[in-house]
C-alpha cells in the first residue's frame, strides 16, 4: 500500500503534462472548438508521434505496454489541458480489443498507435441511461451479416472515427452483442448535438444496417461483461479527465486570488476564499484518489465496477463544485467568452453528465452494499452479484 | 500507486483478527464498556500478551522499547484492536513522539519504554480557558529559579488528567514574551504537590455512550496549578522552543487509526443495521432514498479511507507533510459529522434514544453519535485552522491583511 506515485509514474505524468502544457494551449483549444472536426487533427498527430497512444497497449502492435494506471495519469493530463483529441473513445476501445478483438482486430491496434485510427464506441441511446438495460439497439442475423435497427445517443467524434464499437441487443432473444462497425455503413444516420463542451457528440439511427458477422467481438456469451468493462473505463478516465480538468481549475482560481485585489488586499488572502480554494482541493483530491484506486483494480484485472462507480458519482460533484467555485473567485470574468476560464468549466459540466450520473452509479453502489450478503467493511473488496457469478462462471 | 496491501500487511491483519478473536473474552469485553483503555485485570492480561507479541510502539525505535516497524503495521494493528473497541494499543497520542523527537537521550530511556508499557503516561496541557485553538495565547506561567521551575496558571480540557501520571505541559517560560515565542514544554508529574484536577462531565456522560460511539468521552478536567515546583530536568527540548517542540510530536496524532476509524464507522454501522432482520430495516433498505444516501455516505467514507491511506504512504516514505495532514483533518470529521446527522434522519426519532432507554438502537449508538460526531471538527487544530492550512500551505494563499 503506497498510493503515491512511484518515480516512473511520476516521470511519465511530468511528460504528458509538460508535452500538453506547451501544445494543448487555449488557443488551440478555441480553433478546435470551431474546427469542422471539433478536434485537432495536428496535436493528434503530435499524440500519435510520442508514442502516448500506445502507453497501456501490447508491444506486438507498437505499444509500451505500461500498466493502465499509467494511462489514466495521461487522461488527467489531458483533462488538466482539456487537450481536444479524441483519445477517451480511442482509448477505451483499444483496450477491449486489446482484451477481447479477434485477430484481425487486434491487428488494427497497429494503426491506433500510429494516431491512423480514430475509435468510439456506442452504448447510450434517447432515452439516455448509463445501462445495459437500457440497449434496444436490435440485432438480428441474416446469413453471414449482422443487421442493426434502433438508435444510439452521445456518441462522441463520429465523424473522425474509423470505427465504432456498438452495444445491441439480439432480438431472438439471446442478449446483448457488440460489433465493430464502420461508421460509414449504408443506413446510419448521424445528427449532430450542440454540448457545452463544444466537442463532437451525435446521435445515431441506425436502419436495417448490414454488417459483417466477423465484425462482433467477444462471443456472444462474453458480450455483456466485455460491455460493462468498456462502460467501466469509458466511465473512469472520463473521471481522471474531470479530475485533471478540475484540479486546473483550482490551480488558475488560486494564483488569480493572489493577484487580484479588494479592499486593500489580494483577494487569496480572505479567509472565505481561502476556504473554497481547501474545499475545492480537498474535493479533487479525494475524486482523484477514487479513480486512481478504480483504474489501477483494473490494471491489475481485479473487479473494479464499484470503484469506477464510486469514482464517478463522487468526481460529478465535487470535479464541478471545483471548476464552479473557480469560475466564482474569478467574478465577472469568469462568465466571459474571451476568457480561457471558461474553456474548463464547460467541459466538466459535460463531462460530469456523461458516462453515468451520480444518483446512477451511487444506486450501483447501494446494490454492493445493501444486496448481498454479509456485514461490510470500508477497505475491504467490494464486488456486485454480477461479478460474483461472472467468476462462477469463469472458475466452472 | 500501489492500492492493495502487501502479502505481508494482510498477513499481519489476519493474524491481529485470529488473536483478538481468541483472546477477546466477554469478561474483557464487560471491562471495555466502562473503560476503553483496558486498565482492569482482565486487560493487563490481554496487554501482556499484545506486547508479548510485539505489537506494541511497532513503528517506534527498538532502543526505546519500540519494535522498530513500519507505521503502515502499526496503523493496520491500532485498526484492528480499536475496531473492537480497545484502545490502549494506541502509538501515537500525546507525549512519547514528541520526547523521541525532541528529548535528551536520559528522558527518551526514562520515559519511552515505560509509556510503551503502559507505566507512565500523558495527558495533554495545551487548552486553556483564555484560547485553545490560537495557543499562542497561553498565560500559565513557568518562572525559573535557579534549578527549578514555578509553575502558576490554568489549564482545561486536560482529558485524562485524572487517570495519567504526567501531564504534557505547554507554559509561558518568559514572561515579557508574545505569541510562540517564549513557550515552553514541561513534563510534569501529576502528583506534584500544587496540582488540583477537578472533572468537566460531557454531554457524553449520562448515560454513559456504548462502547465505539463516536468520541465518547465522558470526562474531561479542568487543571489549576499553584505555585508548582519542578525540577528544570522536566524541560523538553529547548526553553522557549515549546512550539515547535509540541507541533513536532504532533503529525501523526492527527490522522492515523483513531481518527479514521471515528469518522468511518458509522458508514458502515448503518449499512450493517439496514441489512439485519425486520420489517423497519428491509423497509429502509428498498427505499430508494435511503439506498442513494447511504451509498454517498459510504463514497465519502472511501475518500477518507483513501486520504488516511495517502497520509500513511507519505508518513511509510517519511516524506515532509504539505497540506495533506490537514486536509484529511478537514474531510474526515466533517464526513462523520454528516454521516451520523444523515443517518438520524434515516432512522427517525429512535435516533434520539440513548443508552437504557426501552427502544433505543442498538445500545443508542446513533443518539451517542449525535452528541459526540461534531467534537472532532473542533479539537487538535479545528476544520476551520485546517482549512486555513490548506490553503496556506499546499496552495501558498497569503495571510489576511499582508
Ligand atoms: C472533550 C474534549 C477533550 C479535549 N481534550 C483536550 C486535551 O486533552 N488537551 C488539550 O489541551 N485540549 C483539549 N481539548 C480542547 C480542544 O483542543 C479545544 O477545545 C480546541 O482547540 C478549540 O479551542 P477552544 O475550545 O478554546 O475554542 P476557540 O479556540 O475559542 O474556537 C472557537 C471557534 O472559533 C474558531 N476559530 C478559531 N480561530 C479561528 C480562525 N483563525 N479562523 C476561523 N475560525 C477560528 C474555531 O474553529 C472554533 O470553531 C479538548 C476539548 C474537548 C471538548
Amino acid at each position: 500500500m503506497d498510493v503515491l506515485l512511484t518515480d516512473d509514474e511520476r516521470a511519465v505524468q511530468q511528460a504528458a503534462a509538460e508535452f500538453l502544457a506547451t501544445e494543448a494551449t487555449p488557443v488551440l483549444v478555441r480553433q478546435a472548438e470551431r474546427a469542422p472536426d471539433r478536434m485537432s487533427h495536428e496535436l493528434w498527430a503530435k499524440v500519435a508521434e510520442l508514442g502516448w497512444l500506445g502507453i497501456s497497449l501490447p508491444e506486438q502492435y507498437g505499444g509500451q505496454n505500461l500498466p493502465l494506471s499509467y494511462l489514466g495519469l495521461v487522461f488527467e493530463e489531458l483533462g488538466r489541458r482539456t487537450a481536444p483529441v479524441p483519445m477517451l473513445g480511442t482509448m477505451v476501445v483499444a483496450q477491449i480489443l486489446a482484451r477481447h478483438g479477434s485477430p484481425a482486430q487486434l491487428a488494427l491496434l497497429e494503426q491506433v498507435i500510429k494516431g491512423d485510427l480514430i475509435l468510439t464506441y456506442a452504448v447510450q441511446e434517447p432515452d439516455t441511461r448509463w445501462s445495459l438495460d437500457a440497449v434496444e439497439l436490435a440485432g438480428r442475423m441474416d446469413g453471414e451479416h449482422l443487421v442493426l435497427s434502433g438508435q444510439k445517443a452521445f456518441v462522441d467524434n463520429i465523424h473522425t472515427a474509423g470505427k465504432c464499437l456498438v452495444v445491441f441487443r439480439m432480438s431472438d432473444g439471446s442478449g446483448l452483442g457488440l460489433a465493430l462497425i464502420e461508421p460509414t455503413l449504408p443506413g446510419i444516420d448521424a445528427t449532430d448535438l450542440i454540448t457545452t463542451a463544444a466537442d463532437a457528440e451525435a446521435m445515431l439511427r441506425f436502419t436495417d444496417v448490414r454488417v459483417p458477422a466477423a465484425d462482433r467481438v467477444g462471443t456472444p456469451g462474453q458480450a455483456r461483461a466485455i460491455a460493462l468493462e468498456m462502460m467501466d473505463l469509458a466511465a473512469a478516465f472520463t473521471t481522471a479527465m474531470m479530475v485533471g480538468a478540475a484540479g486546473e481549475a483550482t490551480h488558475r482560481a488560486v494564483e488569480y486570488a493572489k493577484q487580484r485585489n479588494a479592499f486593500g488586499q489580494p483577494i487569496g488572502s480572505f479567509q472565505a476564499i481561502q476556504h473554497m480554494a481547501a474545499d475545492m482541493t480537498i474535493g479533487v483530491d479525494g475524486a482523484q484518489l477514487l479513480v486512481r484506486e478504480a483504474i489501477s483494480r483494473m490494471g491489475l484485472g481485479l473487479p473494479a465496477r464499484v470503484e469506477v462507480a464510486q469514482a464517478k458519482a463522487f468526481a460529478n460533484e465535487k470535479c464541478l463544485m471545483a471548476v464552479r467555485m473557480s469560475q466564482q473567485i474569478h467574478g465577472g470574468i469568469g462568465f466571459i467568452a474571451e476568457f480561457d476560464q471558461q474553456l474548463w468549466y464547460r467541459r466538466v459540466a459535460a463531462w460530469s453528465l456523461r458516462c453515468g450520473t451520480t444518483p446512477e452509479h451511487r444506486a450501483l453502489v447501494a446494490e454492493s452494499l445493501l444486496d448481498r450478503q454479509g456485514p461490510v467493511r470500508l477497505g475491504y473488496d467490494q464486488s456486485l452479484q454480477d461479478d460474483a457469478m461472472r467468476a462462477a462462471r469463469v472458475r466452472s | 500507486m500501489d492500492f492493495e496491501f502487501t502479502p505481508h500487511q494482510k498477513q499481519l491483519r489476519s493474524e491481529v483478527q485470529a488473536f483478538i478473536a481468541d483472546h477477546m473474552t466477554a469478561a474483557l469485553k464487560a471491562e471495555l464498556k466502562d473503560d476503553a483503555r483496558g486498565s482492569g485485570p482482565e486487560g493487563e492480561v490481554f496487554f501482556a500478551k499484545i506486547m508479548a507479541r510485539g505489537w506494541t510502539a511497532v513503528s517506534w525505535p527498538k532502543e526505546y522499547g519500540g519494535q522498530g516497524g513500519s507505521p503502515m503495521d502499526q496503523f493496520i494493528i491500532e485498526e484492528e484492536f480499536q475496531r473492537v473497541g480497545y484502545k490502549r494499543i494506541g502509538g501515537g497520542g500525546t507525549g512519547a513522539p514528541a520526547i523521541l523527537a525532541s528529548g535528551t537521550e536520559e528522558q527518551k530511556r526514562h520515559f519511552v519504554p515505560a509509556t510503551i508499557k503502559g507505566e507512565i503516561s500523558f495527558s495533554q496541557g495545551y487548552s486553556e480557558p483564555g484560547c485553545g485553538t490560537d495557543l499562542a495565547g497561553i498565560q500559565c506561567r513557568a518562572i525559573r529559579t535557579g534549578d527549578t521551575y514555578v509553575i502558576n496558571g490554568q489549564k482545561i480540557y486536560t482529558t485524562s488528567a485524572h487517570a495519567c501520571t504526567h501531564i504534557f505541559l505547554m507554559v509561558r517560560t518568559d514572561p515579557q514574551s508574545k505569541r510562540q515565542a517564549g513557550l515552553s514544554i514541561l513534563l510534569v508529574p501529576i502528583d506534584t504537590p500544587g496540582i488540583t484536577v477537578r472533572p468537566l462531565w460531557t454531554i457524553q456522560n449520562e448515560p454513559r455512550a456504548p462502547t465505539l460511539t463516536t468520541y465518547g468521552e465522558p470526562r474531561t478536567n479542568e487543571v489549576f496549578l499553584d505555585n508548582v515546583v519542578v525540577p528544570v530536568s522536566c524541560l523538553l527540548g529547548q526553553e522557549g522552543d515549546g512550539w515547535a517542540v509540541a507541533r513536532r510530536g504532533l503529525n501523526l496524532d492527527r490522522v492515523g487509526a483513531w481518527r479514521y476509524l471515528i469518522s468511518v464507522m458509522r458508514d458502515e454501522d448503518i449499512v450493517n443495521w439496514l441489512k439485519e432482520d425486520g420489517d423497519r430495516n428491509a423497509t429502509l433498505r428498498a427505499d430508494p432514498r435511503v439506498r442513494d444516501k447511504v451509498a454517498e455516505l459510504w463514497i465519502e467514507g472511501q475518500v477518507a479511507r483513501l486520504m488516511t491511506m495517502r497520509s500513511m504512504s507519505i508518513s511509510q516514505r517519511g516524506e515532509a507533510f504539505s497540506y495533506e495532514g490537514a486536509a484529511e483533518k478537514v474531510w474526515a470529521p466533517e464526513h462523520g459529522v454528516r454521516a451520523t446527522e444523515a443517518i438520524s434522519q434515516i432512522l427517525g426519532p429512535s435516533a434520539q434514544l440513548l443508552n437504557g432507554s426501552p427502544d433505543a438502537l442498538d445500545d443508542g449508538l446513533f443518539a451517542h453519535n449525535l452528541l459526540g460526531a461534531f467534537q472532532s471538527t473542533v479539537n487538535h487544530g479545528s476544520v476551520q485552522v485546517m482549512r486555513d492550512q490548506v490553503a496556506r500551505n499546499g496552495l501558498g494563499m497569503p495571510r489576511a491583511g499582508r
